[in-house]
């Protein structure tokens, strides 16, 4: 297993120290046969020094395979926690939440409710994992003495089942302090196990030897009622409480399996299927535990991985509401497996190699994501960053200097994103660093398609995207593969909007969301998401206190954005100067925009989704600065996003039209300009309008098109303006009359007309405003132009 | 026989270019003329007709300098006098035939001049640089006649040469027709044109898109894309490439039939002119001659396996066996550029690039083609088939009752297909003729007198035709419309009324004032 491993990683090395690897090699074979200690040894740093850097820290590089001295091999579980200065794509964040207590009975994890729980002789603790914060304070509840193999919850969080023995369940009301026990009926059969649900027509489901027991529990009867038996021989299960999935294992090998979904909408009874297991040899027959099981949500959908300890594969099996799917395997490279899914993500982590894989299973590929990394540990206090800090090591003293093994025989991993260290009794949250993702990434469009998947911590993923974006442009990269980007980002926005209207009407009714299997659960899932998201943004604002690192990211990240934000207005702002038209009305556009920004950042996001006005503000605008020379690149990534947006069917705001026009008038890129607008590319807006008025100046027929739009938009006001300032005061005055503009003072078309010098045009306007504004004849406009015009007719006759 | 014969047989036209600043000493005349059609015209005739055009120059230029004659109408000629470039004009002279006296479109006629004279530029650069490069005027000669002769036999129909008449009032000659296309297709085909630019490597090479015979997109400035238009649709569209098939596009309407007398009269008077000039320019010699390319020449263009288009017309490369690619030149900023054309179906795809970005000639040029099929030929597959999804067919510009031309700024046209004008009564068609004339006129004197007022004469004539058709014409903002109602009925409200909603429906209402 560990060959496989290695050369893995020796491939990877190889491709990125090659040269290193290459002088290594020649040296050592130069000397071969005769090895001796410390040979070769310049170039063995040489070589060390470049593999650890391209593991970015990874313990997946065995250095200590080729190491040849002692010294170098020490060195090599530093490597993996080289500090908070390391780089991941998983961390966890120091503090951990401690739930160490004296005469602490061991710890228990319900994940129905998301309580760590800590029994005592007479009493339970309770921590609340969500929202995640090393600070919460444990509740406690009386319970009666006794043994306690599992103790959860009830979803109403009113009472407490504690499984007892192999027959007893015990109930206590937390309130009343009232109890009662549960028993099995008959001696052959023993309690495997026991869960709450939400299901209409049970509160309880004990699992036992002989099936599963649907059960009602009233604490005014002090009894509880059998609803249902579902009969079946069980020789261990798995259960979730995110996919409301049991799974019973039966069977020799305890390879078929069963499964029931017991959700808010009923029972479903998943067809019955059997585990892939491969035999080392014909008689042999491995039997599957209940550890090799995992029940993993990922994106609403339910899969099932199991641990396949021959092939050394990791299957996985989805479940649909009438079949069971097996989807490929993924690669093994530990006897220890576990798995963790944070923000949709899947972490496999590969104990006995200690690192762990991420994968993202959105559309069945089974490539990982990122290298094999180890998880790091950030934030540690200051006197511990000065150097690296070795696994070995205590992180707390007060802990009675209990050492912090990283993928120790003592991490449990929770479900779905926790870790619980029993020996320590501190349990740590799996976080994902998805710049480190992100960066490690070189593909760019299905980089952005990963990160726009990302729910959790939504505004740093955006701005994350817009960066990448960003650069993606700046680096002139063919236009074909930033469009492919940009569908990313477009059809994610359209997709989240959508997704907006549905996630509510799904969350009203979810009775009637009971089609299948996939739609319950995508809309359950949505909720939890949600659910999570919030507990997120508490959790920040909880962690603020305590000054870690990842705060400190974080602010500086909102500060950047902050500052990005600010860059764009002032930059669009100074380009709408220059347009005196309408400085006004873009201006205020700007302000809103940003008042909008900062109040989508203030309040969490759900999504990541970037909207047309924040790709103008945030990436167009940043890159039509910073790129010098012919703006036809940066306008055919503008007309790759137009049509975009148009195949989403998103309306686009006027001001990136504003922008292109710009960009095409600077270089005097008319041609294409007018063609743009002729087909409506640019769609037309009084915005448009003006900006090609501004450009009028340079190119007469961008005037004739601002003209045209202004009249189609039926803009009368500023098109009869337009013409009078343009000389053509008979026209404006026809139009005028057409379309009954009163809005336009006379004088302008008597100072036009008087401009001409024709006094049988200055007497036309005249007569037609007297007719067609009642009461010009009185205005002391009509009697001065009626002066002139005299004067003007006996200075003919003279 | 032979197109000389042909033509001084049906006396037809004469044409002829000569240079102002040539032969200005007592027997030299002749070094005046670069060209003269048809050319075996005796030299004392040739030169009574130069000799007359340039006293008339010479006259009018002493009341108009800017603007010299632009026209004589005698008693059985019209000469249609353009100056192509300074001091150099192009004269041709047309007969008036006792049927279409005072019917042949002056206009019409100068924008053949224009025509051909903006296509030999786009190939062979202005003639001024021609006759700088060498002052004998034995290159420009040796170019000129090809050239015109090849252009010339686009109006032979049968063995008579078919100049622009009073039937053709309802087209305009130097514009460019474009194809109307919905925001969504224009997207597309926008990101196809940037994908273009931005494969060719370069950051400043053009690209024109036609879709059948009509424009989808240019890059290029305006005066480049009308002769390039021109010239692909002459040449390089499908219709133009199916030589057989006949068009419905005003600007080739030759068929099959005149295509073999073309050529055989074309090669025959070429021989004819050769003698002459080589017995009159003994400094020609013959490798000179032979690198005289036609532009022009008929049939000489196909579809190459990659789907970009070849022609022999320019020669082969010496290395490979592929053809070379023409260079073209840009009126405006003089640049030289290769002419890559590509076609799929119905779309044409003209690629300019810059004849500096290209280090290695027809390899690195191959290069940038491979990469423009890789980059973009998917584009435009789909491109094509979204434009010819909203095609409405040959007619698709026609409206029923009405018969038009709209013309925008003297750049881009619009017009009923061909095929509808002919159903006009001659009548209707010589009125419209007539107006135009007026209109043109009219236009002239408005420039003219109203140089400093950018607004654009106002204008609106309705006509009433002998057999009863409306013919009607109304400019406003640049833009002019002309129209025959046949079938309207008697008043003129109802005349006005038509155009009113034409105006409304088709223009978005910039012919409806009232």
């Amino acid at each position: 297993m560990k060959e496989r491993n290695t050369t893995s990683t020796l491939k990877r090395i190889l491709v990125n120290c090659s040269s290193q690897a290459k002088e290594y090699g020649g040296c050592v074979a130069k000397k071969v046969p005769e090895v001796e200690r410390d040979m070769c040894l310049k170039e063995f740093l040489a070589l060390k020094n470049c593999m650890q850097n391209v593991c970015l820290t990874s313990v997946f590089c065995y250095i200590k395979n080729f190491s040849m001295s002692a010294n170098a091999s020490s060195s090599q579980l530093t490597v993996g926690l080289s500090g908070s200065g390391g780089l991941s794509h998983a961390y966890v964040q120091y503090p951990p939440l401690k739930c160490n207590l004296p005469g602490s009975r061991g710890l228990y994890y319900d994940d129905a409710n998301k309580l760590l729980l800590s029994p005592t002789s007479d009493q339970v603790f309770s921590w609340k994992t969500v929202p995640f914060s090393p600070h919460v304070a444990a509740t406690a509840d009386y319970i009666n003495e006794g043994p306690v193999l599992s103790i959860r919850y009830s979803l109403d969080a009113k009472s407490i089942a504690v499984h007892r023995s192999n027959q007893e369940i015990q109930f206590f009301q937390r309130e009343t302090r009232e109890t009662f026990t549960h028993m099995c009926k008959s001696e052959s059969e023993s309690i495997l196990g026991f869960f709450w649900t939400d299901c209409p027509v049970c509160d309880l489901v004990v699992v036992k030897t002989s099936g599963l027991d649907l059960l009602t529990v009233s604490f005014t009867s002090k009894s509880v009622n059998l609803v249902e038996t579902k009969k079946l021989s069980v020789n261990w299960y798995v259960y979730t409480h995110g996919s409301r999935l049991v799974l019973l294992a039966s069977g020799m090998q305890c390879k078929t399996l069963t499964g029931f979904q017991l959700s808010s909408v009923g029972i479903v009874r998943l067809p019955r299927f059997e585990m892939v297991m491969a035999k080392s040899d014909a008689n042999s027959k491995p039997v599957l535990a209940a550890e090799d099981v995992f029940i993993i949500t990922v994106y609403g959908r339910i899969y099932c991985l199991q641990i396949d300890r021959v092939a050394m594969q990791l299957h996985s099996y989805r479940f649909y509401r009438d079949a069971v799917v097996q989807q490929g395997s993924l690669p093994m490279f530990s006897s220890k497996i576990s798995v963790s899914v944070v923000d949709n993500v899947l972490l496999v982590h590969q104990v006995d190699a200690r690192v762990s894989i991420l994968y993202d299973i959105f559309e069945d590929s089974r490539a990982p994501i990122s290298a094999p990394l180890p998880l790091l540990l950030r934030g540690l206090p200051q006197s511990h960053t000065g150097r690296p800090v070795n696994v070995g090591e205590s992180l707390d003293r007060n802990s009675s200097n209990h050492e912090l093994m990283f993928y120790g025989d003592d991490w449990t991993f929770l479900v779905p994103d926790l870790i619980c260290d029993v020996a320590s009794k501190s349990v740590w949250k799996i976080h994902l660093d998805l710049e480190v993702i992100s960066s490690s990434s070189s593909e760019v469009p299905s980089n952005l398609e990963f990160l726009q998947r990302r729910k959790l911590e939504a505004s740093k993923t955006k701005q994350l995207c817009l960066a990448i974006t960003r650069a993606f442009i700046l680096e002139r990269r063919p236009v074909t593969m930033v469009a492919k980007a940009i569908d990313v980002l477009v059809s994610s926005y359209s997709h989240s909007v959508k997704t907006c209207s549905n996630l509510k009407e799904t969350k009203v009714d979810e009775a009637s969301a009971s089609v299948g299997t996939n739609a319950s659960n995508s809309s359950r899932s949505a909720k939890d998401e949600s659910r999570v998201g919030v507990g997120d943004k508490s959790f920040n604002l909880s962690a603020s206190d305590s000054d870690d690192q990842s705060r400190e990211i974080d602010s500086r990240d909102l500060q950047k954005s902050g500052k990005e934000n600010l860059l764009g207005a002032e930059s669009s702002r100074g380009e709408v100067q220059s347009s005196s038209l309408h400085t006004q009305q873009l201006g205020l556009g700007n302000n809103q925009l940003n008042a909008n920004n900062s109040e989508r950042q203030d309040s969490q996001l759900t999504s990541p989704a970037i909207s047309p006005d924040e790709m103008y503000s945030c990436v167009f605008v940043p890159v039509g600065e910073e790129i010098v020379g012919d703006p036809s690149y940066l306008v055919a990534i503008i007309v790759e996003f137009l049509r975009s947006t148009n195949s989403e069917k998103i309306k686009v705001r006027p001001n990136i039209y504003v922008f292109t026009i710009q960009l095409l008038v600077r270089y005097e890129r008319f041609a294409e300009l007018s063609l743009l607008i002729i087909n409506k590319v640019l769609e037309p807006s009084k915005e448009v309008a003006m900006q090609l008025l501004e450009s009028g100046h340079q190119n007469p027929q961008m005037r004739k098109l601002a003209l045209d739009m202004l009249r189609q938009l039926s803009l009368h006001h500023d098109y009869v303006t337009l013409l009078v300032q343009d000389g053509c005061y008979l026209e404006a005055l026809r139009y005028a009359r057409k379309h009954k503009v009163t809005s336009v003072r006379p004088s302008l078309f008597l100072e036009a007309a008087l401009a001409s010098k024709d006094s049988q045009h200055l007497a036309a306007v005249l007569r037609f405003f007297s007719d067609f504004i009642a009461g010009f004849r009185n205005t002391p406009e009509y009697q001065d132009y009626f002066r002139i015009l005299n004067e003007m007719n006996t200075g003919l006759a003279v | 026989m032979g197109l000389a014969s042909v033509n001084t047989a049906s006396e037809g036209m004469q044409l002829c270019i000569f240079d102002l600043r040539r032969g200005q000493q007592e027997g030299q005349e002749l070094d005046k003329i670069l060209f003269f059609f048809p050319a075996d015209l005796p030299f004392a005739t040739q030169l009574s007709v130069i000799g007359l055009s340039e006293g008339l120059i010479t006259f009018t230029r002493i009341f108009s300098p800017d603007a010299a004659c632009e026209v004589i109408e005698a008693e059985r000629h019209s000469h249609v006098f353009y100056e192509a470039e300074s001091d150099i004009w192009m004269v041709m002279v047309v007969d008036k035939s006792k049927e279409s006296k005072a019917a042949c479109q002056v206009d019409a006629l100068r924008k053949v001049l224009k025509e051909v004279h903006s296509l030999f530029v786009l190939f062979h650069g202005t003639m001024r640089s021609m006759l700088e490069k060498e002052t004998s005027g034995g290159l420009i000669r040796s170019h000129l006649y090809p050239f015109i002769t090849d252009y010339l036999s686009d109006f032979l129909i049968g063995r008579k040469l078919q100049l622009p008449s009073f039937h053709d009032c309802l087209m305009e000659r130097g514009t460019v027709q474009m194809l109307t296309v919905g925001r969504e297709a224009a997207i597309e085909v926008q990101s196809l044109v940037k994908v273009l630019e931005c494969s060719a490597g370069t950051t400043s090479c053009y690209s024109l898109v036609l879709f059948q015979d009509l424009l989808v997109s240019t890059t290029l400035s305006p005066d480049d894309t009308i002769s390039l238009f021109t010239y692909a649709v002459l040449r390089l569209t499908p219709h133009a490439l199916s030589s057989g098939a006949t068009s419905w596009s005003y600007l080739q309407r030759t068929n099959a039939g005149s295509q073999v007398p073309a050529l055989s009269t074309i090669t025959n008077s070429g021989s004819v002119s050769d003698n002459i000039y080589r017995s009159r320019d003994a400094s020609l010699d013959q490798e000179n001659n032979c690198q005289v390319k036609r532009p022009l020449h008929h049939n000489r263009w196909f579809r190459g396996n990659d789907g970009f288009l070849a022609s022999d017309i320019w020669g082969t490369d010496n290395g490979s066996q592929t053809s070379v690619t023409p260079i073209v030149y840009l009126q405006l900023t003089e640049e030289r550029m290769y002419l890559c054309a590509y076609q799929h179906k119905s779309l044409t795809i003209i690629l300019l690039v810059p004849v500096s970005s290209i280090l290695n000639g027809e390899q690195g040029l191959s290069l940038v083609k491979q990469q423009v099929l890789e980059n973009a030929s998917l584009k435009m597959l789909m491109v094509e088939e979204k434009l010819s999804k909203g095609w409405g067919g040959e007619n698709a510009y026609h409206v029923s009752g009405y018969r038009y031309l709209l013309v925008d700024d003297e750049r881009v046209s619009r017009a009923s297909p061909p095929a509808k004008v002919m159903t006009l009564a001659k009548e209707s068609l010589l009125a419209l003729s007539k107006l135009r004339e007026e209109v043109n006129l009219e236009k002239k004197r408005a420039k003219c007198s109203s140089s400093e007022v950018n607004c654009d004469k106002e204008l609106e004539i309705c006509v009433r035709a002998k057999n009863g058709a409306w013919v009607i014409a109304r400019t406003s903002r640049g833009k002019e419309l002309y129209m025959v109602l046949e079938k309207a009925s008697e008043t003129l409200l109802y005349a006005a009324d038509s155009v009113e909603k034409f105006s409304n429906r088709y223009c978005s209402g910039v012919f409806s004032l009232d």
